[in-house]
This record gives structure tokens, sequence and C-alpha cells, in this order.
């Protein structure tokens, strides 16, 4: 018995679409496992996991809601990188611009900001909910320190997000929180030197916390967060009652 | 509301007899009859199980966020100067906590040294819990809840009210004490800011221990969760206290006589 061909069966049955989804629609379980098999981003996942693992109320999703927030960050944070300048004399100016001249740059200024609040109160949820769970104990242990290490630098993250507006908002919250870094025993006045660069907020801090906002420390949040991912499954997947 | 509307028939009435049953039946053999296999051998195929929770809360999550932002502009001020130092001066929210402890004693101890310690602490907690009971429930145990009750209470009442104590007495003189060995006694500033504010947090985290040990007598596990309790609890009391109840000069005063904004 032979169906008719659709236009959708045509299309995937060509060469062109088997050169780029290489299984069937993931009605069937052999599909369902080549899904996730061979797509890079979503073989992050095992094929199969526990039932529990996907219930709502065991993780609240906030690892999950965590690193969506990322992503979010990434994006809107590329598109405010067109045009923000670095510069101690057109910073604010180019905040002004984004506000009032660029299409759209209010939203991406608003979801950047509101997304790197949410994403440090998801951050710390997240560590809750896997403390209160107990899924620290072996053998995840070295996830929750991985883990500890990503909460560092999400603040770390924030923290210089926050400089970059050059208003008396971030002008005075960082001259604040850098003098706490720089009241550290012994080791203090090099800490806030080497945080601003100079002896007071200038152009050498702005630029080192720019490069340390849109390049540095994401770099190493996502070289944590491969560790931690990948980490989740060899430990088992997520943890669940025994 | 549902039983109610239930109940007026009689087969509907019989099969809540029947499920009710089925519960005691469940209470007495100790586990749910409805359970196919154990939890840990229960799997499903990611795709679409997981997936779809997953791709449905980003959805959902994405509207909300996107909502937000349209609705309410993150702020901008006046442009950044070096001369005019607004009053008060306030770190980002997340680290206000700090900023308040920094009220109270030595900037070192409180901006450096806490979180330090608080941190190291965190990280080294699967290295001294490792018994896995517990594991995959909230609260490990009815008991476990109760413990996070009593912490979060007693972690936030202990801190109001060493904060307001603080505030009467004078803030930063560690209840008078710190300001009299300076003052009258000619102690060099450390040993109130740094030596006594440890002592007072250090003597305040041991009385805690003491009440979690005398009406629960806990298991390690448990300590613990008393104890990361209190850190949960006194970040956030912090937190709020230093956005929402510090205003000019650091005083303590009511949000809405707060002069500026701050996110
Ligand atoms: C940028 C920050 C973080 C991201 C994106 C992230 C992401 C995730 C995700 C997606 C999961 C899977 C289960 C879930 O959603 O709960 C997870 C699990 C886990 N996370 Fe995180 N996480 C972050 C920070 C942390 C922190 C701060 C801790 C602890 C201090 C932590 C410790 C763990 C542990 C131990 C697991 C395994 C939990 C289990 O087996 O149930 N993570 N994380």
């Amino acid at each position: 018995m032979r169906r008719e061909q659709t236009l959708a069966d045509r299309i995937t049955g060509s060469a062109v679409w088997r050169s780029v989804v290489r299984h069937g629609y993931p009605d069937t379980q052999r599909n369902q496992a080549l899904i996730i098999a061979s797509n890079v981003f979503l073989h992050i996942h095992p094929v199969k996991i526990k039932r529990y693992a996907t219930k709502v109320t065991y993780t609240f999703c906030l690892g999950g809601l965590s690193f969506f927030m990322f992503l979010v960050l990434t994006m809107t944070g590329v598109l405010l990188m067109f045009y923000y300048i670095p510069s101690e004399s057109q910073a604010y100016e180019s905040m002004l611009a984004i506000e009032g001249s660029v299409s759209f740059g209010q939203l991406m200024r608003n979801m950047h900001r509101w997304s790197a609040q949410g994403m440090v109160i998801a951050v710390f949820l997240h560590m809750g909910r896997v403390f209160y769970t107990g899924s620290y104990k072996p053998p995840r242990e070295f996830n929750w320190v991985i883990g500890v290490l990503l909460l560092v630098t999400t603040f770390l993250l924030s923290f210089t997000g926050y400089l970059l507006p050059w208003d008396q908002l971030a002008y005075w919250a960082i001259t604040v929180g850098s003098n706490i870094g720089g009241a550290a025993p012994i080791v203090g006045p090099q800490v806030n030197r080497i945080l601003l660069g100079d002896l007071q907020i200038g152009q050498s801090t702005l630029i080192r916390f720019y490069t340390l906002h849109v390049i540095f420390l994401p770099l190493i949040a996502a070289f944590l967060m491969a560790v931690h991912f990948w980490r989740i499954r060899k430990d088992g997947g997520i943890s669940g009652p025994l | 509301m549902a039983e109610l509307a239930n109940n007026s028939t009689a087969p509907a009435a019989q099969a809540i007899d029947e499920a009710r049953r089925r519960k005691l039946l469940e209470l007495v053999r100790g586990r749910a009859l409805a359970r196919p296999t154990d939890l840990a051998e229960d799997e499903v195929m990611v795709w679409p199980s997981l997936v779809v929770v997953e791709a449905v809360s980003a959805v959902v999550f994405l509207g909300i966020l996107t909502i937000l932002s349209v609705l309410v502009n993150a702020p901008l001020l006046e442009r950044a100067n070096p001369q005019q130092t607004p009053n008060p001066s306030k770190a980002p929210w997340y680290f206000l906590n700090l900023q308040e402890l920094l009220l109270h004693m030595d900037a070192g101890l409180a901006g450096v040294i806490v979180p330090t310690l608080a941190l190291g602490g965190i990280a080294a907690i699967p290295y001294f819990d490792r018994s896995p009971l517990g594991v995959g429930i909230l609260g490990t145990s009815s008991k476990g809840r109760k413990i996070i009750a009593f912490s979060a209470v007693f972690t936030t009442v202990v801190l109001t009210g060493m904060i307001l104590i603080d505030e009467v007495i004078g803030t930063g003189t560690q209840w008078g004490i710190g300001r009299y060995l300076q003052e009258e006694q000619g102690a060099p500033e450390w040993v109130g800011g740094i030596v006594l504010s440890a002592l007072i947090m250090a003597g305040t985290i041991g009385v805690f221990v003491v009440f979690v040990k005398g009406i629960f007598r806990p298991t390690r596990r448990e300590l613990i969760i008393a104890l990361f309790t209190g850190f949960f609890v006194a970040y956030w009391v912090l937190a709020i206290f230093g956005t929402s109840f510090r205003g000019e000069g650091q005083e303590l005063t009511w949000p809405w006589n707060l002069p500026l904004e701050h996110h």
C-alpha cells in the first residue's frame, strides 16, 4: 500500500534535509533516541532518564533557569555590545543612545538587567534546592564545589556589569563594593588596586570591568558550566530518592 | 469542591471509599500500590519527557521576562560624578548583606573574612556529610523540615534583634563593650572591631548550635541543615536590612523614607 507523497514528505526525504537531520520524526523510541544522540545541543542529555528527574517540583527548574538566563544574558549582551562604548567620556552617552535611539535598545537593556538580577537569585535558590535535597552527597561532592565556583562567578559577572552604565548608581556602588574588597587583611590595598587599575574608579577601571564582564568571566562561567553539566551525567544523572 | 459534587452520586461515593481503602492499605504496607516499579528503575525517554518540560519552562520564562522588560525600565541615574557622593551610597543589593555587617564591625572582617569563611564552609559541606541518607527528599525528613523552620525563625529573630540592639546602644560599638574598651581602657580599634565582633558572631552561632542540639538531637546532616539554613536566611535578612531599611548616613529607617532607588 503506497500513500501519496505530501510536500512535507518530499522535503524531509530530500538529500539536503537528510544530510542535516539524521533521524526520522521522533515518534518511535529509535528516533527519539537518535534525535538526542545526533544533535550536538541535545546530546548534553542522556537518552533515558529516571522519571522523578523530570518532576518540576524536584528541581524547580532552578539549575535550568540559571542556564537559560545565562543564554539570554549572552544574547542580549552581544546586542548591547554593538552600541556600548567602554570609555569614561562616552559610556554614559552610549547608554542614553541605547535607551533613546536604538530600536529595541531599551528592551534589550531591560532584559539584560532583569535577567542578571534573576540569575543571581536563581543560582542562589538552586544552591538551596541542591542542599535541601542532599544532592551534594557522594558522588556529587565535586560538582557541588564547581557549583560554589559558579556562584562566585555569577556574583562577579553581575558586579562587573554594574559599573558599565557609568551613572551615579554604578559609580558609587562599585566604589563601595571595591572598598569592601580593599578592606581585606594584608592584601587589601593590592586587591583594590588590581580591581580599579588606579587609585580611584576611572578609565582603567572601566576597561578592566568591561573586559572581565564581556569575555573573561563569561568564558570562565561557560567552562565551569561545561564541567558542571558533564559531571551531572557522570555522577549518574540528578540525584533522587534511593 | 469536587468531592462534594461527587458525593451526590452513589457510584462516585463508592469510588472514594475504594480510594480510602487503598490509601489505608498503602499505609499498612508502607508503600504506594500505584508504583509500577522501584523509583530508581522507572525510566522515561528524554525526548519527549524532559525536552518538553525544558521547552515549556523556557517559553514561559522568556514570556515573563519580556513582559517585565516592557513594563519596567532598568534604572539610569545622572552621569557618574566622582565629586558628588550620594547619601547613602550602596553596593549592589546582593552585597548589601556584607555592607550591613560592615556597619557593625571591622571592614576586613565583615567584607572579606566572613564571606570567605562562609563560602569555604559551604564548599566543604559534602566532605563532612557523606552519609547517603535522605538524598532526594526535600529537607531529608519531617524532622529535617522542623529544623529548617526553627533555624529560619531563630535566625530572623536573633539577627533582627542584634541589629536593633546595636542601633539603640550605638551601631558598631559591639553593644557598647567595644566602645568602652576603646574609650575607657585605651584598647586599640581591632579589639572591638575584630576580636569582640568575631566572638559575638561565633558565640551566637554557638548558642544556636546548643539550642538545635538540645531540642532536636540532630544527626550530622541535620545539624548541617540547621547551619546552612542559618546562613541562607541571614543572607537575605541582612540584604533586606541593607536594601530597604538603611537611609541617609546608613541610619535605620523605613523603606518609604529611602532617598534613592536601588536595583
Ligand atoms: C551558573 C550557575 C549554575 C547553573 C547554570 C547550574 C545548572 C545546573 C543544572 C541545569 C542542573 C540539573 C538539575 C537542576 O536543574 O537542578 C544542576 C545540578 C546541580 N547543581 Fe547546579 N548550576 C549552577 C550553580 C550551582 C551552584 C551554586 C551549586 C551549589 C553550590 C550547584 C550544585 C549542583 C549540584 C550538586 C547538582 C546536581 C544536583 C542533583 O544531582 O540533584 N550548582 N545545576
